[in-house]
């Protein structure tokens, strides 16, 4: 750094607005602060050391030296703990109910990224995005199960209430987990049998039963419970988060979509870049327009500044009218007038 | 299935046909031809217009200065993805989706701007005062305003306050500087009244803003920043997977790698002995009832 000549800084760099001064600016790295503990991967899940990997305080050799399997290996990693046998069992039959859905979103996923010949990792990865808030909303559906049961834990709405609550506000949402999607399918509602059968339907499954009896008395189209509802009631009343069903889930799906993987590069082509033609018919965009010369450019192109308010909104109501723009869609963010205050 | 679309739907983004690719009426090729650059194209993507010469200047200068922001969260996730040497696009896929509600939230700044410009023009407020009611009700709330603060430019990041002022310079500084600029001033006012320390403005408070002045919806903002880092996560990948070594655990290596065994802090249960199957269902019950499992369930 030492030969380092003192230059006359380019462009705003001298603004007196500007918040430190930019010509007198420390050069190289900062040095390892020594007054605080090193740098450590922290965690509570596991350690390991050069003979042994600990997950939860249990040896995991020993564990599956002691014949514990995968499902209990779950338990270790999310709960800390051992599961009685009743809950192992069941936590594998969710398991094998959630490994494959057909053509759904994971699996076409997975064998569109499978047509450009990449790794299956690369596909199974794509089939665990395709977990949301719609399609595998095992998180949103949990944590309003988690909301409706809490006002009845805490005495804030009698049962009845918050079941009438729970169908009033939810009952077009997605991750409701009751629809018309399983009235031929008998998989949802034998979830429930199996774990009443086996003694794990604890709190979550009696409510959601309660839930789906009112639903199917309440909502005028047939419906019933559904695959994320069983899963997703079931797997809470065995101990685990919605956070941790739905990651558990997704990846348990993406062995399908590994499976859609390999069909697809067995059966079908790979595809060449700038292969896919998208035909004219299905296009509304704007007009076909000749590109205007960069001289014809600054009589063309109008700026999207605005001076005014007024001016900023007529310029946006514009761009709505333009699909794909983004200007149509609007994210609700928190309302710093309705939070309580946190100190 | 040869060329057929693999899914059929109506797109008035762009059509493509065996003689050429049309986005938003522009032949892309004919644009390229012209001298557009690929600045340009984005304001045809995302908004269906061609930019004037300041607003693609205004772009370049925006996406070239966040392109590269070394150690951040993204640029971590690349390097670890690319330790267990899957393809590259696996390292870079995990880069850009690492920008979350912490690291790089364009979209929420951008609406947070528009709801509070909607509500002066529906109020009857100005942008200065509405910028001090914004201040106030997200710190009255204790919480943090988007746009502020960053854990390693402890001084003020500094790409923000140029980028402003190059804003500025370019005449491309609408309602949304305004506001951002009114933003800056009541937040460091308060928090100087309230005798708190000085918190800077990010790189979305002043890019951010930028792309909002310069047309881009919230969404369409975060998916230029996001997407203009995944080339620095590509390359921090690459880097690894060339000069670095695979696992980062090797002790032939003269720096402590990342994943060395010694890096690693259990905070976790104390070491306990493996029930055996025979004892399995009385050691599970008791570990059900006396619940100290659950202050260890994630």
């Amino acid at each position: 750094m030492g030969d380092m000549k003192k230059r006359k800084l380019p462009g705003n760099l001298y603004d007196p607005r500007l918040r430190f001064d930019y010509e007198n600016r420390e050069h190289g790295t900062v040095p390892t602060d020594t007054t605080r503990e090193p740098f450590k991967w922290v965690s509570a899940v596991a350690y390991k050391n050069v003979h042994r990997i600990v997950a939860r305080g249990y040896d995991t050799t020993e564990l599956v030296e002691a014949g514990y399997g995968f499902a209990d290996m779950i338990f270790v990693d999310f709960q800390a703990r051992i599961p009685l046998i009743e809950e192992s069992q069941m936590l594998n039959y969710i398991l094998i109910l959630s490994l494959e859905d057909g053509l759904s979103s994971p699996a076409a996923i997975s064998r569109i990224v499978a047509k450009s010949n990449v790794y299956l990792t690369q596909s199974a990865g794509a089939s665990i995005l395709a977990f949301g808030h719609a399609y595998g909303a095992f998180s949103a559906f949990g944590n309003m199960l988690n909301k409706y049961l809490i006002m009845v834990e805490k005495g804030k709405k009698d049962e009845s209430q918050a079941i009438d609550e729970m169908i009033e506000e939810n009952r077009e949402k997605e991750y409701f987990g009751i629809s018309d999607l399983m009235l031929k399918d008998p998989a949802a509602k034998r979830i429930f049998e199996r774990a009443k059968k086996l003694g794990v339907a604890r709190k979550y499954i009696p409510f959601m039963e309660k839930v789906v009896k009112r639903a199917k008395e309440v909502i005028p189209n047939p419906v019933d419970l559904d695959m994320l509802g069983g899963i997703g009631a079931a797997m809470m009343d065995l101990g685990f988060t919605p956070e941790a069903t739905w990651a558990i889930i997704a990846v348990t799906r993406s062995y399908g979509a590994g499976a859609h993987w390999l069909e697809e590069v067995e059966r079908e082509s790979f595809l060449k870049y700038g292969e896919t033609l998208t035909p004219k018919e299905d296009y509304d965009g704007p007009e076909e327009r000749p590109v205007p010369s960069l001289e014809e450019r600054s009589k063309i192109a109008k700026p999207f500044k605005a001076e005014t308010l007024e001016e900023w909104m007529r310029k946006r109501e514009e761009l709505k009218k333009l699909y794909g723009s983004g200007h149509s869609i609007v994210e609700e963010i928190e309302d710093p007038r309705k939070l309580k205050e946190k100190k | 299935m040869g060329r057929e679309p693999f899914f059929r739907r109506k797109s008035s983004i762009s059509y493509k046909t065996e003689e050429k690719t049309v986005v938003r009426g522009y032949d892309l090729s004919e644009l390229a031809e012209k001298g557009y650059t690929f600045c340009d194209a984005l304001f045809i993507l995302f908004q269906g217009r061609i930019p004037t010469e300041a607003e693609e200047k205004m772009l370049e200068y925006e996406m070239a200065e966040f392109l590269e922001h070394s150690m951040s969260p993204s640029a971590a996730s690349a390097i670890a993805v690319i330790s267990g040497r899957p393809m590259l696009p696996a390292a870079v896929a995990a880069g850009v989706m690492t920008f979350g509600s912490a690291h790089g939230p364009g979209a929420a700044h951008g609406y947070m701007m528009n709801k509070y410009l909607e509500r002066a023009l529906k109020e009857g407020k100005s942008i200065d005062e509405i910028a001090r009611i914004c201040v106030d009700e997200y710190l009255d709330a204790g919480r943090p305003i988007m746009g502020f603060g960053q854990p390693q430019h402890t001084d003020g990041d500094p790409r923000a306050e140029p980028t402003h002022i190059k804003q500025e310079e370019l005449k491309v500084d609408g309602v949304y500087l305004k506001f951002q600029r009114a933003l800056e001033k009541h937040f460091y006012a308060r928090r100087e009244r309230e005798g708190r320390k000085y918190v800077a403005v990010n790189m979305i408070g002043a890019g951010n803003t930028v792309l909002a002045d310069l047309g881009f919806s919230p969404n369409a903002a975060w998916c230029i920043g996001t997407l203009t880092r995944g080339y620095s996560c590509a390359a921090h990948a690459l880097y690894t997977m060339k000069k670095g070594r695979a696992w980062a655990a090797s002790k032939n290596e003269p720096m402590v790698q990342m994943l060395d065994l010694s890096m690693i802090k259990y905070v976790g249960p104390e070491d306990r002995p493996v029930p055996t199957q025979e004892e399995r269902q009385e050691y599970a019950k008791k570990q059900l009832e006396e619940g100290e499992y659950k202050k260890w369930v994630i």
